[in-house]
């Protein structure tokens, strides 16, 4: 039996670098689905994708919600033909009653141990409408090795340099933040992998550059130590979502290859400024994430937040405009407010102002925006930056020998296309 | 679900709903009866509730607890409510909603929010 994944493209943010890395909610799942079943992923981002009746059964794995119209449309399209059609991922679960009118079936929750099920009746032709493990987790020992032998590899380089490979070490998170969906996706309790099976998925990875896309590893100290440490003799390079700033944490931290860390900088204080000096006084490059539009921000703020970036030597930064995803507070707020007015989920890509900002109008976020992104990068460009961060990884790669070249049969392909120069 | 009319002075609890998808969820609960007027506040417990948000579950739960409080869409006063976080940022401050609603086919949908001061609050309970 043949299940056709596809992982739905999106539109992405105009002017800015674009790199497509090799998704990770797809192969997570995957590695769920009973093994006797034949797996085609489709990552419609790299990879062409005719639509048609050569598969069984059809699933849509969708992460963002800037995804799930052109997820709908490919269902439609495959039900048309007469496919069974089913969809998860963390999109799905966000949008999962407007959803529920382009699939056969919804998958809710987390994938371990649930699939054999739906498997079991897809074959007996009893497909649900709903398989709903919203709240009802895996054991998270039971968290296994992602199956990223169902990727196209050849499709995630760029110049011949492989992306990095997502991973996670962990669910759920402690924190409920405002314009965050995770605890509704993911629980309020923090799931610390068993360090044993992170080690045993690393393992596998084919690659020396990872994304720890956990949503903060700085949830606990001892654990994160413990991870830290037993990934110290894999020597891999990796980039994370936050993690804590204590001395200890950041030292092993580095030494088990903490590259750059992403770290929200939401004003000009002084705790802000340290932190940012704490990583860089281990070695562990800094992404600001600047998030635009709260109602706390005047235009005046926002102006001396971008000067403040400047001084604070970030590495990279990244700006993104409040977007109110549904099931945050910040939906919530939003909507008992009647401040949004564009609910095309095609334009909720943090990039796009889709609610009446309090002490200015949309517009004028949206000019901010810009102005945040032209003036940081005013005098040395995003890609003369990143390249910077690049040649730190590579020089702590070739000291303690884990480089490797880039392919040279790729070096004439960007993301699986040729690159033509003009 | 077994019908009450608001027991005198008050009602003040943690009440436990379904939330959307069955899950369950938690809310602070006053009910108070003025006159022919059923006023109920529903809180958001942001660090107990395990579920659905009461602004999420606005109409099912408004509709809920007309039912368990056997009073009429005419007579209920449903507002929303949400505690003070004690954060620098805004968006935690306190704040009062009262939520209306279109009654349709034995439901409630459609809801609409109109902020209260704390002093409104205080004078449509008093």
């Amino acid at each position: 039996m043949k299940f056709r994944l596809i992982y739905p493209k999106w539109k992405k943010l105009e002017g800015q670098t674009t790199f497509n890395l090799p998704p990770h909610g797809p192969v997570v799942m995957a590695a769920a689905i009973p093994p006797e079943i034949t797996v085609e992923f489709i990552d419609e981002n790299v990879d062409a994708h005719e639509i048609n009746d050569n598969c069984d059964f059809v699933g849509i794995s969708m992460m963002l919600t800037t995804q799930i119209k052109r997820g709908w449309e490919i269902g439609d399209a495959y039900r048309k033909l007469g496919k069974k059609v089913i969809y998860g991922g963390i999109s799905t679960m966000l949008h999962a009653e407007e959803t529920l009118p382009h699939a056969d079936s919804v998958f809710l929750g987390e994938a371990e141990g649930k699939l054999e099920k739906v498997f079991d009746d897809f074959k007996k032709g009893k497909l649900q409408n709903i398989y709903n493990y919203m709240t009802d987790f895996p054991p998270i020992e039971s968290v296994g090795p992602a199956r990223r032998e169902i990727l196209k590899r050849e499709l995630y380089y760029h110049k011949g340099v492989q992306m990095v490979d997502l991973f996670h070490a962990s669910r759920g998170c402690r924190f409920k933040c405002y314009p965050c969906a995770v605890a509704y996706l993911g629980g309020r309790q923090f799931r610390p992998r068993p360090i044993d099976r992170v080690v045993e998925e690393l393992a596998t990875i084919d690659n020396n550059r990872l994304f720890v896309v956990d949503n903060s590893l700085a949830q606990d100290t001892q654990w994160e130590k413990d991870l830290f440490k037993a990934m110290i003799p894999m020597k891999k390079k990796w980039c994370c979502h936050p993690i804590e700033d204590k001395p200890e944490v950041l030292d092993l931290a580095a030494q088990a290859g903490a590259w750059f860390v992403y770290q929200a900088v939401f004003d000009t204080s002084d705790y802000i400024k340290e932190r940012v000096k704490r990583y860089h006084d281990y070695g562990i490059g800094v992404e600001g994430t600047i998030l635009f539009g709260l109602d706390d921000q005047t235009e005046d703020d926002i102006k001396k937040l971008i000067d403040f970036l400047l001084e604070i030597n970030l590495d990279l930064a990244e700006f993104t405009i409040l977007t109110p995803f549904p099931h945050t507070k910040c939906w919530d707020d939003l909507i008992k407010q009647d401040r949004i007015f564009d609910k095309d989920w095609n334009n909720y890509n943090a990039g796009k102002a889709v609610y009446k900002p309090k002490h200015m109008t949309p517009e004028r976020l949206q000019e901010l925006y810009q102005y945040a992104w032209d003036t940081f990068y005013k005098d040395e460009s995003q890609t003369q930056k990143m390249f910077k961060l690049f040649r730190s990884v590579i020089s702590r790669e070739l000291a303690d020998g884990t480089y490797r070249g880039r392919r040279e049969d790729l070096a004439g392909k960007s993301f699986g296309k040729k690159i033509v120069h003009n | 679900m077994v019908s009450d009319k608001i027991p005198s002075p008050y009602i003040d609890e943690v009440y436990e709903f379904q939330g959307l998808w069955g899950i369950r969820s938690l809310c602070g609960l006053k009910a108070i009866q003025r006159g022919a007027k059923c006023i109920i506040i529903v809180t958001e417990l942001y660090d107990t509730n395990p579920g659905t948000t009461v602004t999420n579950w606005s109409a099912q739960l408004a509709g809920e607890l007309m039912q368990k409080y056997n009073t009429n869409p005419e007579n209920l006063i449903f507002i929303e409510h949400t505690p003070d976080r004690k954060s620098k940022l805004e968006v935690y401050d306190e704040t009062f909603d009262r939520v209306s609603y279109t009654w349709k086919d034995g439901k409630f949908t459609d809801p609409k929010w109109q902020r209260l001061s704390k002093q409104e609050v205080d004078k449509l309970i008093t």
